[in-house]
């Protein structure tokens, strides 16, 4: 793994426009650049100098959780998983869906249902399930394919 | 499920570890019944109280250790891949892991802050388990060899919210000897060793068919390397833990004996939530020190559960490198 941190400046600009999407405004952690615009938190107590002197002596693959993604100059999506991670911070975004949105999301299909534009957070019966991005009627859908559900759910 | 039978020499092992006529058949009834459903609630994303409150309006679920309420047992029948297919499994609230499996990272008692290393650390249960103790703090390193175990554990890690993890890929004698060479120092260490499965029977009843005696003792020989390794790189005061899923005694006790001899290390007695034996001190011609009756060899007919083995020590000193090594070599090899 290149190991590229994000500069200070870089990452006040990132917490500025995560407040402003979801209402993000701290972000405990190292950011660090991974492939295809990624960007990973890493919340563990070595400095970057510490990482990059482990990188010379071994070969890191990952460093800590994916986080979000950069797309185009403007906007961040979030990873399935940070909305979990970040949960009691975001409050803007925010799309509730019912049953029948849900089983059809955990699935990875894309959702019927009316949003402000760009990118947005999931939620169904208080779980955050997720991102998506809306085009203002549609929610298109980037469950990982190894977070989609393959059966039919119980009923919570 | 095929279920296979034991072949004669493993049995004739398996009769010397368990004397008792009705122990024994204990032991040979239950590895041809599958595992029972232990899962453990992922704490960096959930409550036990939460979702064990969630999880029990589908199913009967009991928390049956007062002291370690993340660890649950499902005792509803369920259907084939029921449990992997939950929302709350997809949404990371639960790692479904045998209960033994559990007792690694139990023993290890990771704390918030400590700087860890998980040397063979894929699939990654007992790194999302010791994670999850750090509450994300301090450092965790997770190293595994192939690219395809690293995925697995990678994929595992992000599912569980694990924000303090660095996952490496090396060969793990390398990788600690580089750390030794550069003076990084881990405060616990966990040494779950690749190992020859004995313990593994009830949900892999392959292994029967893949067992034998050979392979036991190549990975002997590897696991006491590995450990002399990983003791290298942990520092004075600090813990390892050092585990296998095997019964067999030349991949347990005998490696705990090697340390032992080799290396300043006081055996740790250390209590767990299971009905564990003591290690044993002879096998074949082998006669081990007392110490490792302070190990735990844990049988699937006394809990209901898999096979393991663990052993926790503490390092009371520097070890000399070159002399260790070379005491390595020639008292084994």
């Amino acid at each position: 793994m290149n190991i590229s941190f994000i500069k200070s400046n870089q990452k006040k600009e990132i917490t500025e426009k995560l407040k402003e999407i979801y209402g993000i405004s701290n972000l405990p952690y190292l950011l660090i650049e991974s492939g295809k615009e990624k960007i990973r938190a890493f919340s563990g107590s070595l400095s970057k100098e510490e990482i990059l002197e482990i990188s010379e002596i071994a070969k890191i693959e990952v460093v800590g959780g994916y986080l979000m993604r950069q797309e185009g100059v403007d906007d961040l999506r979030l990873s399935f998983d940070a909305p979990l991670i970040l949960q009691e911070q975001i409050t803007k975004a925010i799309v509730e869906i019912d049953k029948d949105q849900f089983e059809l999301w955990i699935r990875g299909n894309d959702i019927e249902i009316k949003a402000e534009k760009g990118n947005v957070i999931l939620k169904y019966n208080g779980d955050f399930v997720g991102c998506g991005k809306s085009n203002g009627l549609k929610i298109f859908n980037y469950v990982p394919k190894d977070r989609r559900l393959k059966t039919t759910i119980k009923s919570q | 499920m095929t279920r296979y039978e034991m072949k004669l020499i493993f049995e004739e092992r398996m009769r010397k570890l368990l004397p008792n006529e009705q122990d024994f058949q204990a032991y040979n009834k239950i590895i041809h019944t599958g595992p029972i459903n232990f899962i453990r609630c992922n704490t960096l994303k959930i409550s036990p109280e939460k979702l064990i409150e969630r999880l029990n309006k589908k199913w009967k679920v009991v928390q049956p250790y007062a002291e370690f309420p993340e660890i649950m047992l499902i005792e509803s029948d369920l259907g084939p891949g029921e449990l992997g297919n939950s929302i709350e499994h997809v949404l990371g609230y639960y790692y479904v892991q045998e209960v033994c499996s559990m007792m690694s990272a139990i023993a290890l008692d990771a704390s918030p802050g400590d700087i860890i290393l998980d040397v063979c650390a894929s699939p990654g249960s007992k790194t999302t388990q010791i994670a999850a103790k750090m509450k994300n703090s301090g450092t965790l390193m997770a190293n595994d060899l192939k690219l395809d175990r690293i995925a697995i554990l990678a994929s595992n890690l992000e599912k569980a919210g694990v924000t303090n993890g660095i996952v490496t890929r090396n060969d793990a004698i390398n990788l600690c000897n580089n750390f030794k060479k550069s003076h990084i120092q881990f405060d616990k260490i966990l040494l779950d060793a690749p190992c020859s499965g004995e313990g593994t029977i009830r949900s892999s009843p392959k292994t029967l068919l893949m067992w034998n005696e050979q392979v036991v003792n190549k990975f002997s020989r590897q696991q006491k390397k590995m450990l002399a390794y990983a003791l290298k790189c942990l520092k004075v005061g600090g813990t390892l833990v050092y585990s296998t899923c095997t019964h067999a005694p030349e991949e347990d006790e005998s490696v705990i004996d090697f340390a032992i001899r080799n290396f300043p290390v006081k055996i740790e007695q250390i209590s767990l939530p299971l009905k564990t034996r003591p290690g044993i001190t002879e096998w074949k011609l082998e006669k081990f020190s007392p110490e490792v009756k302070k190990s735990h060899r844990i049988y699937p007919q006394d809990n209901d559960s898999e096979g393991f083995f663990l052993c926790k020590m503490t390092l009371l000193s520097e070890i000399k490198e070159e002399k260790s090594i070379k005491r390595e070599h020639k008292n084994k090899y």
